[in-house]
């Protein structure tokens, strides 16, 4: 297949300005979503400080290993991530598709793993206003640690779907030949989202997983 | 776009996962230390030291367009406020934190 000619949309001078737009456009966009992720993480340590014990007691009920493996699943991701975004801009459009592929991959694995902790939450009842029952000599601010963890990670995991939708749509692109050499901003820009996401989960995951460990 | 992506080579990156991995491993394991209250400074100064890693590199951060250092400033900024101001209120508060 011939490669497309992309052009410049028309209030841009050249596809590197339209690129540096886009690219300016997330980071806008990003910094909205440090303060939005921020405030719920901050929300956290405020319980954190007030109920020590609630806390330390709920957190060691969460299921480590489905969060380690999935902050091993994103930290992978990203390496995919930034990997095709190389391939792309040097114009390897195979090892590209291949590294977003895997990029998609480890993203739909991580949700099915978070799928999996979450009916071991149900069935281990800690769904704040499904089946919540507190354990015998647990105090009642826990439920509070659970209402985060259901806040904080259903919310990620939205961003999650939103970054497969994104990368599948640039995934389509790189067939189509309409992300090359000349103009990779798409897979670029969907790529900061990505690692964005990822970043938000390296935060959140001592905040779930770690406290009352011992 | 980010012209250095065009002769990157894919070792430093990783590496940088090699890194972000070993510092996961660290957060767990400080997980299992008595550390009291340095627990959560501990885990949150690892999670900043990957995050830095993933800003700086995989979203190439430290790269051109400088102008994208006063968006992702900005950001940074306004969670300073929001986190100083909000502070501000809690430390003042008589009778908190309550335990429990």
């Amino acid at each position: 297949m011939p490669s497309a000619t992309i052009r410049p949309e028309t209030q841009y001078a050249t596809l590197h300005q339209q690129g540096e737009a886009a690219q300016l456009g997330m980071w806008v966009f990003l910094a909205t979503e440090t303060l939005f992720f921020g405030a719920l993480i901050f929300t956290y340590y405020l319980y954190r400080i007030s109920y020590p014990e609630a806390i330390a007691h709920a957190s060691e009920d969460t299921v480590l290993w489905c969060g380690s493996v999935n902050l091993a699943l994103l930290l992978t991701s990203s390496l995919t991530m930034v990997l095709a975004i190389n391939a792309a801009a040097q114009g390897r459009r195979g090892a590209a598709m291949a590294l977003l592929l895997a990029t998609i991959v480890l993203g739909f694995c991580f949700l099915g793993v978070k799928g999996y902790e979450y009916a071991a939450d149900y069935s281990d009842k800690v769904v704040p206003a499904v089946n919540f029952t507190l354990k015998p000599g647990e105090p009642p601010a826990s439920e509070l640690f659970w209402i985060y963890y259901f806040v904080a990670t259903g919310l990620h995991a939205i961003h999650v779907t939103t970054g497969l939708g994104l990368l599948l749509y640039v995934f389509w692109r790189l067939r189509q030949r309409r992300v090359t050499a000349a103009y990779y901003a798409p897979i670029e820009v969907v790529g900061l989202y990505w690692s964005f996401v990822d970043t938000v989960w390296i935060f959140l995951f001592p905040t779930i997983y770690l406290a009352g460990r011992l | 776009m980010n012209v250095e992506a065009k002769e990157a080579k894919s070792l430093p990156f990783i590496i940088a996962w090699l890194v972000l991995l070993i510092l996961a491993g660290l957060s767990v394991f400080s997980a299992f230390q008595r550390l009291d209250v340095w627990a959560p400074i501990v885990e949150f100064g690892v999670a900043a030291c990957q995050a830095l890693i993933v800003f700086l590199l995989f979203m190439r951060l430290k790269g051109p367009p400088s102008l994208k250092w006063v968006f992702a400033g900005a950001g940074f900024f306004w969670l300073l406020f929001l986190y100083g101001l909000s502070m501000t209120d809690y430390a003042t508060r008589r009778g908190w934190p309550t335990g429990g």
